[in-house]
């Protein structure tokens, strides 16, 4: 073909070319302000929620927020102390030395190395590379899971660990993880305050979190700037202060049945127990918390009828996340700000009520939160983690899209259907509104043993906790209905 | 025609083979200083940018779209690819978003270097991202059904050849609704866009076949109960029209029958409300003997084709139009036949243009808008075509079935001529 053609021949196509893109120009032009009246079809799927509206939500709601309540009153009438020495039972099982840690993180890293490199060269559908599925669904949906059931395997499973401990080496630095007076002492954990925010955004928010390209690009660069900084700061330091993942899946492996001691003894305890023994958090420490739980919340209220409904939008005819952007950033900063508001509201009350002088209730308080975290995360991630967890099984066999059949499945069927059709809606909803209302229950039994650390008297500890009560029973009702209500898609 | 169906049981290719290979091209296409040596090969493939709802609200339909579409190019590469040129499909996520889709079909121009965009199914992001194409000078082959290609209000570089688009669809329903349903017709469809494409054209369809709209109940989209509405359907309606969509439709069904209990006029209605959905889900009981219009029916007909059944082997459908091995991933059958018939129409027109690379993307242009029909057969199971090239839009059947015994049994199909309408402008006016 004629890839060199004459230059006489230049002028002409350029000119063509000219009155082409003018003519573009205006079709454009047309066409954005067709896309204004133009009849346009939609396919807003009668999707699995349609399931749900027809089963009997309301009686989940109600007897979620009265279990909750009940629960209350039953152990305000429980006497505190035998309550609290019987949860803090612990079962000693082997201790597990950390000689391979740093074996297992440099593994980590290489796996973690080699899904950035998927993301930039591997297949462009975010269903077929591995990285935005290993990133959202195992990572960011799984192992918040995984933590808070076996437990902080991500202290040895984090891309940070191991290479920090060769590099320091390296550099004749003492390798110490920086456990002693910081630099840092002062912001507390504001850093990670603000870096969570901006990877929820990330998620939430931006348009094309599951692009892999530029999911390589935003995770490469989050891990080259935290290594950075625990080079700079001390990799103890920095994971408490600054690297948003392994601090929140450090607070929710403080829920988890399985502890390991100072001693290094593994033990089994009961759910939720460590968390008593818990140090009261800083006000920003506080603020995290509180931003991953709402930030999960918002996910499903950015989705509801109700949400685009104030914003005059569309649900069946969702006009994308691109045309969103302004409103999920403020809706991911306001359900963030009306949940603190709220939290402090009742822990502020409650002390007042009680007539608890101690300050600093709220750092200690806070923690209940984390098995409602937990809770939503579960029900929240779980269609994602049943469905997209098949598509990374099969993408990890072939990460860069070439044929290969790494782990023997390849091939293996998607099956989707696991959770559509009415039966799975049903068991679907169950195990979410179950785990909802186990997380609040969970979160009030959290609270009422903390209160009791805070305010020795029993009735006047129960009494503290009453506004914090109803704030759980609100946030169970509203979790059942974020379950419950119709949404886009 | 005697072309028989494919047999693809010998085939060693993989699906994963069939999209495969896109990856290490793009990543290399990108790299500074590649040259492009494979382009003057005759062997090099021909780069097909698919742009795709991976995620977003269009996620379902999207799934299906990507296997239909594999399962297409697959039985294109093993009959030999197209003039002899392998094909290979570079799928890019358009989160089902109009910006993202504009970013997207740039991508395919500038970085992956693709040959043609195809596979858009919503119509807000094809509207949002034909203006992209006609900039790029990038042939853009839809599969949306939606109007706007025919109403020739988007450019010369945008076709939908592969399903009839919404306003024929609705015009063919009006013969056999007057004819077999009723004379009295109430429409209730979603107050926006979607309802109103049925709002506006059925009436004057309905008209020339000598019956009436006599009632039009428009539901706001945030509606999630519906009993209040029904009082207002007139107690003379013989058929209720309905359009319903997302994800209240089963309590919309579920309350109809409540309303009216076993007493009820005839229901005709669009599939659209119920794709990817088991048509037995508890709720829909009340649908039992009404009728739906399918563009490709989801259930295996005694008297399918070999062509319609080879088709439904290869996409990986059983007789209930669901995933075999996953009998409740029901698929969006009445839509995604689009996807397989559209590459064959775009192979059909890069063989007709004698299609070398990007340079004759003008020439594919001419010689899709020379194309004038396309028969029943492998490469267009759904049925008969024809194509006019004015308004860059092809006509087809369409399929009306009957929920009998759980499943949709086709009791009708239309005639093209019933879903003819005079061309609204001329693209091939507008210059390359």
């Amino acid at each position: 073909m004629p890839r060199h053609r004459p230059r006489g021949d230049r002028g002409l196509e350029r000119l063509r070319s000219f009155t082409a893109e003018n003519h573009a120009g205006k079709l454009a032009f047309v066409a954005a302000a067709l896309a204004l009246f133009l009849p346009v079809p939609a396919f807003a799927h009668a999707s699995d929620r349609g399931h749900v509206l027809l089963l009997p939500t309301g009686y989940y709601l109600v007897g979620g927020a009265f279990a909750v309540a009940v629960s209350f009153l039953v152990l305000a009438l429980l006497p505190p102390a035998a309550l609290d020495r019987f949860w803090r039972r612990r079962l000693a099982l082997f201790t597990l030395g950390d000689t391979a840690r740093t074996v297992v993180s440099l593994l980590s890293f290489a796996g973690f190395a080699v899904l950035v490199a998927a993301g930039l060269f591997g297949s462009r559908d975010p269903l077929s590379n591995p990285l935005p599925l290993v990133i959202w669904t195992l990572l960011w949906a799984g192992m918040v899971l995984a933590q808070g059931v076996l437990g902080d395997v991500w202290s040895w499973l984090n891309p940070w660990y191991g290479p920090w401990r060769v590099v320091t080496r390296l550099l004749g630095k003492d390798g110490g993880e920086g456990k002693g007076a910081s630099p840092l002492s002062r912001p507390g954990c504001w850093p990670a305050v603000i870096l969570f925010l901006a990877f929820a955004w990330f998620e939430l928010v931006y348009p094309a979190p599951d692009d892999p390209a530029r999911l390589a690009w935003a995770a490469g660069l989050y891990w080259l700037v935290s290594f950075l900084a625990m080079l700079a700061f001390g990799y103890e330091d920095w994971s408490r202060r600054g690297e948003f993942l392994t601090l929140f899946f450090a607070m929710v492996a403080r829920f988890a049945p399985l502890g390991q001691d100072e001693t290094g003894r593994l033990f089994l305890c009961w759910p939720g127990a460590k968390l008593l023994a818990a140090e009261p958090l800083p006000p920003s420490g506080v603020a995290f918390l509180l931003l991953a739980l709402s930030s999960v919340s918002f996910d499903g209220l950015s989705k509801t009828f109700f949400w685009l409904g104030l914003f005059g939008i569309n649900p069946l005819e969702f006009p994308g996340r691109t045309a969103l952007v302004g409103i999920g950033s403020f809706g991911l900063v306001l359900t963030f700000i009306l949940l603190a508001a709220a939290f402090l509201l009742a822990v502020l009350l409650g002390q007042r009520l009680a007539g608890v002088a101690k300050s600093g209730g709220a750092g200690l308080l806070v923690w209940s939160i984390v098995p409602i975290a937990l809770a939503y995360h579960f029900a929240h991630y779980l269609t994602v983690l049943l469905v997209d967890g098949q598509y990374a099984i099969v993408a990890l066999s072939d990460p860069f899209s070439l044929g290969w059949n790494l782990f023997g499945t390849a091939d293996m069927q998607v099956e989707a259907g696991l959770v559509a059709g009415a039966a799975s809606a049903l068991w679907l909803w169950n195990f979410q509104a179950g785990a909802i209302i186990l997380g609040h229950l969970l979160a009030v039994l959290v609270a009422h043993g903390l209160a009791w650390r805070l305010e020795p008297n029993p009735g006047r500890a129960a009494l503290s906790q009453f506004p914090l009560t109803l704030l759980m029973v609100a946030y169970t009702v509203f979790g059942l209905w974020l379950l419950a209500t119709p949404t886009a898609g | 025609m005697d072309k028989k169906p494919f047999d693809l049981s010998k085939s060693r290719l993989t699906r994963r083979t069939a999209l495969k290979g896109l990856a290490a091209g793009a990543g290399l296409a990108a790299a500074p200083g590649f040259v492009r040596y494979a382009q003057a090969q005759s062997s090099a493939p021909i780069k097909i940018g698919f742009q795709s709802h991976r995620t977003g609200i269009g996620a379902a339909y999207g799934r299906w779209y990507e296997k239909t579409t594999a399962a297409a190019v697959k039985a294109i590469n093993a009959a030999g690819g197209i003039n002899g040129r392998p094909v290979e499909v570079v799928i890019e996520d358009d989160g089902t978003d109009p910006g993202r889709g504009a970013e997207v079909v740039g991508k395919f121009a500038t970085q992956h270097k693709t040959d043609i965009v195809f596979g858009t199914l919503f119509s807000h992001v094809v509207i949002g991202s034909a203006p992209a194409a006609g900039e790029a000078k990038m042939p853009y082959f839809v599969v949306s059904e939606g109007h706007h290609v025919a109403s020739t209000k988007l450019n010369r570089y945008v076709f939908q050849p592969g399903i009839t688009d919404v306003k024929s669809q609705i015009q063919s329903m009006a013969p056999w609704i007057a004819a077999n349903a009723g004379k009295k017709v109430t429409q209730i469809f979603p107050d926006f866009a979607f309802g109103y494409d049925h709002r506006d054209y059925l009436p004057p369809a309905l008209k020339a076949q000598g019956a009436d709209v006599i009632a039009q109940i428009a539901i706001p989209p945030t509606e999630s109960s519906f009993t209040k509405y029904f009082p207002q359907i007139p107690a003379e309606t013989e058929v209720i029209y309905h359009v319903m969509v997302g994800p209240a439709v089963l309590t919309f069904v579920k309350e109809l029958g409540e309303f009216y209990g076993s007493n009820r006029p005839q229901l005709f209605g669009f599939i659209d409300s119920l794709e990817a959905v088991d048509i037995n889900s508890p709720g829909l009981e009340f649908l039992d003997g009404s009728h739906f219009w399918e563009g490709s029916p989801r259930y295996a007909q005694a008297d399918d084709s070999a062509a319609q059944k080879a088709y439904r082997a290869a996409v990986g459908i059983d007789d209930n139009g669901a995933a075999v091995g996953d009998p409740k991933d029901v698929s969006t059958a009445a839509h995604m036949f689009g996807c397989w018939e559209t590459l064959y129409v775009v192979k059909k027109a890069m063989e007709d243009a004698g299609y070398k690379g990007p340079e004759d993307r003008a020439k594919l242009v001419e010689a899709t808008e020379a194309l004038t029909e396309f028969a029943e057969g492998p490469e267009h199971p759904q049925g008969p075509k024809t194509f006019n090239g004015k308004i860059h839009q092809c006509f087809g059947i369409q399929n009306i079935s009957k929920v009998e015994g759980g499943k949709l049994k086709v009791v009708h199909k239309t005639k093209i001529e019933d879903g003819l309408y005079e061309p609204e402008g001329d693209y091939p006016k507008q210059a390359l």
